[in-house]
């Protein structure tokens, strides 16, 4: 069996679609920002994936761009996650409520 | 110097305003004055440097802001906007010559200042951003009067007034955008400039969008019924120089903008929607006037005898004829004297007496025997007695009308009949009869102060309603201008009928026209 | 001859404003002096023009532009011809008198230089008004009179019905105004033009419906003015001014205007006869309707106010019938005998009091030679008896209607004038005759100042010549502008019938008022419980149904426009919108609960919205796109 786009699309969407389960039901900031990994890293496929189908290499810079955007996003998130759990103790969404409406 | 004369009208009082901070509070109303006066001695001299006999744009200036959207400073008068400027500039010294405000002068002053470079901004504007940014800051020094030197209910009349306006204004501002789309997709050019959009000729259903756009925007500034809720409480709310103002100028805004945006922009779609729009003008006039006549309180007695009036000033724009349009041009100015004045005179009793109400006045005729002269002259020029200023708005905006339809201008004419009525009972109640009052018994008499803004007032409403010439003049040359303008760029065989032909018309043929 | 004009139209005015300059302050004797000075130099100067009209000129002058707008071109142009001197001579004559008999009528009141002040003011405006040589320079005039008769009705402002009688007058016309300004909408766009000259010239080239309206609208002007049926309640009530107003105002001068108007647009209602018959007719109508109102009245302003209406009712039907001619001269005729009568009438007050009810008098001859003579004398000839001036004008328009075949017409007004003879002298016999009834109130009648009555002299001189000597002279004059029709009843016998007879009649009339009034007033209960006295009195109830039909159901309309139309309906529809995104935002700002998690699910729930609305919108391109690949 060949390997097709729809394989890739497929495989995109399913990684899409548990990231944004995770970004939804995760209650710790950790695991949230690996559910938004996987987001990203799931349109990086699609995009890879879709760039190479059409021979055009946009996607690809995308999907370049992306990572290294990401990367950086971690690091500045984990750095104010790691104070946060110095000043609370504490990771879990649920308390963080100082935004409140 | 006489190049940048509209930039110097323009921002002369907003740097004046800034400078004002420094200035130490007591000497603040001299310095408010003076730089007022130079301010109106400026656009004394403009209308002296003004050239009568032409008809278009004079004393241009131009910069550009954002070139990749054409959006530039552009400005310049014409016939039909000179005069509304000088009436700024005038109201804007009358005010502050008569404030008899006593809590923070200097503020209010500066305040008054800053709304005298908004007024005059958006006259001058020929540029639909600049026009929009001017049309919009005005707004903040009268929620700003109205807000901090109101009345007990000042709080909910400011927002009210800004909300409601600026709604409006918003979906005037997506309709310019829309323009400068269409104007992008015509030409390839992007541009904001008011005189590069006249040349533009719109396929007619986009004509009655973006008329509606421009309408609301409008329409709730006019106000037209039935948007017009807002200004009764800003009116009674509003301390007195904020009324003036209000009534005077801010109100000329809206029917200044149909005639410089939605005739010469949209000739179909203001012919498509003449008659709506001639019905809500009849409603305002009758409708307010009968409103009018039920009030208690003359301040809103004054108030809604304003809608009225803008309703015809409103029949006399849709007119589509050059009658119509100078004389609602004129009207505009009439309208601000007199209703300026009416209400500077119901400020001079509610600083004597601290309410509005009809029925605490009573026989003020025998008690204050000059307010009350001044007060009947006044009362008769809105009543649009002739040889006062209104008659010649009136006049030549229903002459107009009748062109168009003949049933519409007779129920519009009652507007002498109900504005009589109203104004005559709210006389009759304040000054006629026996003083009943204890408090009344004693009350003093205008003083210098309130005289120096009052017979002004007088002097010009009856020199304009004798002898109006000096602006009929170029007022109509630039209407002249804007009918040509319109009925050539006019598709609908209908338009074409309804807008005449000045350029090849021998004077006959608006006779014949009239079978 | 233009200086004289100009002094003619502007001492006026000259007076007023300087009187005004006095306004607030007590009586200053030099202001009555001067403005009636100043009057009396336009007087002169109206006569030197007529001196020169007779010569057969014209004077025609623009002083400068009023309104220049589009194609109308409107200046404060000036034509003293045949008609205007006319008028301009029986304003100024009639001022002049009022003027001077006023400096002792207000002597004690203490608006004295206010009451001068508007008084000239009027004469100004009157001025303008009939030397105007458009219909928009009429209009200006128009309006003035109407200004002027609000402020010196409502003169005694303290009065609540004289200030309610002052806006009733000038609301009333305003209706009227509107109709004329409608007219001369239709004369611009018809013909390009509002000056006499131009109008006249070219109106018989119009389609008829349009001259026709014209006519109507133009006629139902000089209605409000003239105070014609139906808009004719104002008149009565204004006599709650000063008596001089009334003199000059209410009788001899402003009234006429609506006759002016159409003697003067002759031209036009030449053209349609038709028209003029209405108008012939409403005016016999009104003659007769006011005299009725006139028989039982007991205010003695009223009466004669309703014999102005009458008299106007005859002024119309001459000029409806294209008499113009007869109703200019009618016009002037009355406007001296009625100036006369209602400035006797002034003195009676005065001596009485304020007393107006007539029944409360008697016996004044006694005290009050002069009035008593000056008044009869304006009764006789009111009444028409010959020599005086009413027998040659009324009985000229009874000729009119009788050879123009108006039968109807004719004996409705010669009905008319029995009744105008019965009501004129009940009142001198009530007032000068019988028992001193007023003794019983403790009132002690003097007479006027003798300066009072010798100003009213030449009133009285003018009420018993004016017909006799004027007539032909004035025939030749006028005649230069308006048609000139001549009524002769060809038939001698049946010409000597009808005049002999008409004095008759009226003699008897006259008789009758005397016999029953003269000696000891008997009030017949039974006759005023009757349903047709009762009428009569209450004017037909017209005003009442006015404030029933009109005032108040405006009143009550607008105060319903305001509570609940405007507050309850379309500000609350405002505040409602308000209300709702207001609402929206209090409702839903529990969103923004803080949580992080809850927060991310919203914004997933937005996000696949946002995707499902931009896949259903966009299914249709996408099918485009794929047919193209």
């Amino acid at each position: 069996m060949e390997i097709t786009l729809t394989h890739y699309l497929v495989l995109s969407t399913v990684l899409f679609a548990i990231g944004l389960i995770g970004v939804m039901r995760r209650k710790n900031l950790l695991m949230l920002f690996f559910a938004t990994e996987i987001l990203l890293n799931a349109v990086n496929i699609g995009m890879a994936a879709i760039s190479h189908y059409r021979g055009d290499y946009t996607g690809q810079m995308f999907a370049f761009f992306i990572i290294a955007i990401a990367a950086s996003e971690v690091a500045v998130g984990l750095g104010l996650l790691i104070v946060w759990y110095k000043r609370t103790g504490k990771i879990d969404l649920d308390q963080m409520t100082s935004m409140r409406g | 110097m006489q190049e940048h004369i509209l930039s110097i009208l323009i921002f002369f009082p907003a740097l004046a305003a800034m400078f004002g901070f420094v200035v130490h509070k007591d000497s603040v109303r001299a310095y408010g004055i003076t730089v007022a006066a130079i301010e109106f001695f400026l656009s004394l001299w403009l209308w002296n440097l003004y050239d009568p006999m032409t008809s278009g744009m004079q004393f241009m200036e131009m910069a550009p802001l954002v070139s990749a959207f054409g959006i530039s400073y552009l400005v310049g008068v014409d016939g039909i906007s000179l005069f509304i400027i000088i009436l700024s500039t005038f109201f804007t010294l009358i005010g502050i010559a008569s404030l008899t405000e006593k809590r923070r002068v200097k503020d209010l002053i500066i305040t008054l200042l800053f709304l005298e470079m908004t007024m005059v901004g958006v006259f001058a504007a020929l540029d639909a951003i600049v026009f929009y940014v001017f049309w919009e800051l005005s707004l903040i020094p009268m929620l700003y009067i109205i807000g901090a030197w109101g009345g007990p209910l000042r709080i909910y009349a400011s927002i009210k007034f800004f909300l409601y306006t600026f709604t409006g204004s918003l979906v005037m501002l997506v309709g310019m955008l829309f323009m400068a789309y269409f104007y992008y997709q015509a030409t390839g050019q992007w541009s904001f400039s008011l005189l590069e959009w006249y040349r533009l000729i719109l396929p007619v259903n986009i004509q009655m969008w973006l008329f509606g756009a421009f309408f609301l925007g409008f329409a709730i500034k006019v106000p037209m019924f039935p948007f017009h809720t807002w200004l009764p409480y800003a009116h009674g709310q509003a301390p007195t120089i904020g009324s003036v103002i209000l009534a005077a100028i801010l109100l000329k805004m809206g029917t200044y903008a149909f005639i410089r945006f939605s005739l010469p922009l949209f000739p179909d779609a203001s012919v498509i929607f003449m008659f709506p729009i001639a019905i809500l003008a009849i409603i305002m006039i009758v409708y307010a006037a009968m409103v009018a006549y039920a009030q208690e309180d003359i301040k809103q007695v004054v108030a809604y005898s304003s809608i009225s009036h803008m309703g015809v000033i409103i029949l006399g724009i849709f007119a589509l004829n050059v009658e119509g349009i100078t004389g609602s041009i004129f009207l505009m100015i009439a309208h601000g004297v007199v209703s300026g004045a009416l209400f500077l005179l119901v400020g001079v009793i509610y600083d004597r007496r601290h309410t509005k109400l009809m029925s605490e006045f009573g026989g003020l005729a025998s008690v204050m025997p000059r307010y009350a002269t001044i007060f009947g002259i006044m009362m008769m020029a809105s009543v649009g007695l002739p040889l006062t200023i209104n008659f010649v708005g009136e006049f030549l905006s229903l002459l107009g009308f009748y062109k168009q339809s003949h049933s519409y201008t007779l129920v519009a004419g009652t507007a002498i009949i109900v504005g009589a009525i109203y104004m005559l009972s709210a006389y009759k109640k304040a000054f006629f009869g026996n003083v009943t009052k204890e408090e009344n018994k004693n009350l003093k008499d205008v003083n210098r102060t309130e005289l120096l803004g009052l017979v002004p007032l007088v002097i010009v409403a009856i020199w304009l309603g004798v002898y109006p010439k000096p602006l009929l003049e170029p007022i109509n040359n630039s209407v002249e201008a804007i009918v040509q303008l319109m009925h050539d760029k006019a598709q609908t065989e209908e338009a074409k009928q309804r807008i005449p032909d000045l350029a090849h018309s021998a004077g006959l043929n608006s006779m014949q026209e009239a079978h | 001859m233009e200086v004289y004009l100009y002094i003619a139209l502007f001492a006026p005015l000259v007076g007023s404003l300087f009187a005004g300059l006095f306004g607030a302050y007590p009586k200053m004797l030099f202001t009555g002096v001067i403005a009636s000075g100043l009057l009396f130099a336009s007087f002169v100067s109206s006569a030197i023009l007529l001196n020169y009209v007779l010569t057969g000129h014209t004077v025609h002058v623009e002083m400068m532009t009023w309104i220049a707008a589009g194609d109308l071109y409107i200046p404060f142009g000036f034509v003293v011809d045949q008609v205007s001197v006319t008028m301009m001579m029986v304003v100024s004559v009639v001022s002049t008198v009022v003027h001077v008999y006023s400096i002792g009528y207000m002597a004690h009141d203490k608006g004295f230089n206010r009451f001068f002040s508007y008084l000239s003011a009027f004469v100004f405006s009157m001025m303008v008004l009939v030397m105007s040589d458009n219909f928009l320079g009429l209009f200006i005039g128009w309006e003035g009179v109407g200004l002027c008769s609000w402020l010196l009705i409502g003169f005694w402002y303290h009065k609540e019905s004289a200030t309610w009688a002052a806006n009733e007058a000038f609301i009333m016309n305003r209706i009227a105004d509107l109709a004329m300004l409608i007219g001369i909408f239709m004369m611009y766009w018809n013909l390009g033009s509002l000056q006499y000259d131009v109008v006249f010239a070219n109106v018989a080239t119009l389609p008829m419906h349009i001259i026709t309206w014209i006519g109507i609208f133009l006629f139902i002007g000089a209605m409000g003015k003239s105070a014609q049926f139906p808009l004719h309640t104002w008149l009565a009530d204004a006599m709650e001014g000063p008596t001089p107003v009334s003199a000059l105002i209410h009788a001899a001068t402003m009234v006429t205007a609506g006759v002016y108007l159409v003697v003067r647009a002759n031209p036009i209602y030449s053209e349609i006869p038709d028209v003029g018959n209405a108008i012939a007719s409403l005016g016999a109508f009104v003659a007769m309707f006011a005299a009725t109102m006139a028989l039982v009245n007991r205010d003695m302003k009223r009466i004669i106010a309703y014999s102005t209406l009458s008299q106007l009712g005859y002024m119309f039907v001459a000029a409806g019938l294209g008499a113009y001619w007869v109703a200019l001269f009618h016009l002037m005729a009355h406007a001296f005998f009625k100036a006369l009568l209602f400035l006797g009438a002034g003195n009676v007050m005065h001596a009485m009091h304020d007393e107006l009810d007539p029944f409360k008098m008697g016996g004044l001859k006694k005290s009050m030679k002069g009035t008593w003579i000056f008044m009869t004398l304006a009764s006789v000839a009111l009444a028409g008896i010959y020599p005086l001036a009413g027998f040659f004008s009324k009985d000229l328009i009874l000729e009119v209607a009788f050879v123009e075949q108006h039968y109807i017409l004719y004996t409705v007004l010669l009905l008319t004038a029995g009744l105008t003879a019965f009501y004129s002298f009940r009142l001198v016999a009530l007032i000068f005759h019988g028992n001193e009834r007023h003794l019983e109130h403790g009132i002690h009648p003097h007479e006027a100042y003798s300066f009072m009555l010798y100003a009213m002299a030449p009133l009285a001189v003018l009420a018993v010549i004016a017909g006799m000597v004027f007539k032909t002279p004035y025939y030749l004059m006028v005649t230069n502008l308006l048609p000139a029709m001549t009524y002769h009843i060809h038939n001698h016998t049946t010409f000597w019938i009808m005049t002999i007879g008409t004095q008759l009649f009226v003699i008897a009339a006259i008789t009758y008022a005397y016999k029953k009034y003269a000696k000891a007033v008997k009030v017949d209960k039974k006759v005023e419980s009757g349903l047709l006295y009762q009428l009569l009195y209450n004017q037909y109830y017209i005003p009442k149904i006015y404030d029933e039909v009109f005032s108040k159901p405006y009143l009550k309309l607008s105060k319903l426009a305001w509570k609940e139309i405007d507050l309850k309906i379309v500000d609350a529809t405002v505040d409602g919108i308000a209300n709702v995104i207001y609402q929206t935002g209090e409702k839903t700002h529990t969103m923004q609960n803080g949580n992080l998690s809850s927060m991310l699910r919203w914004m997933v729930i937005g996000l696949v919205v946002l995707l499902v609305l931009a896949v259903a919108f966009t299914a249709g391109y996408n099918a485009v796109n794929l047919q193209a690949m």
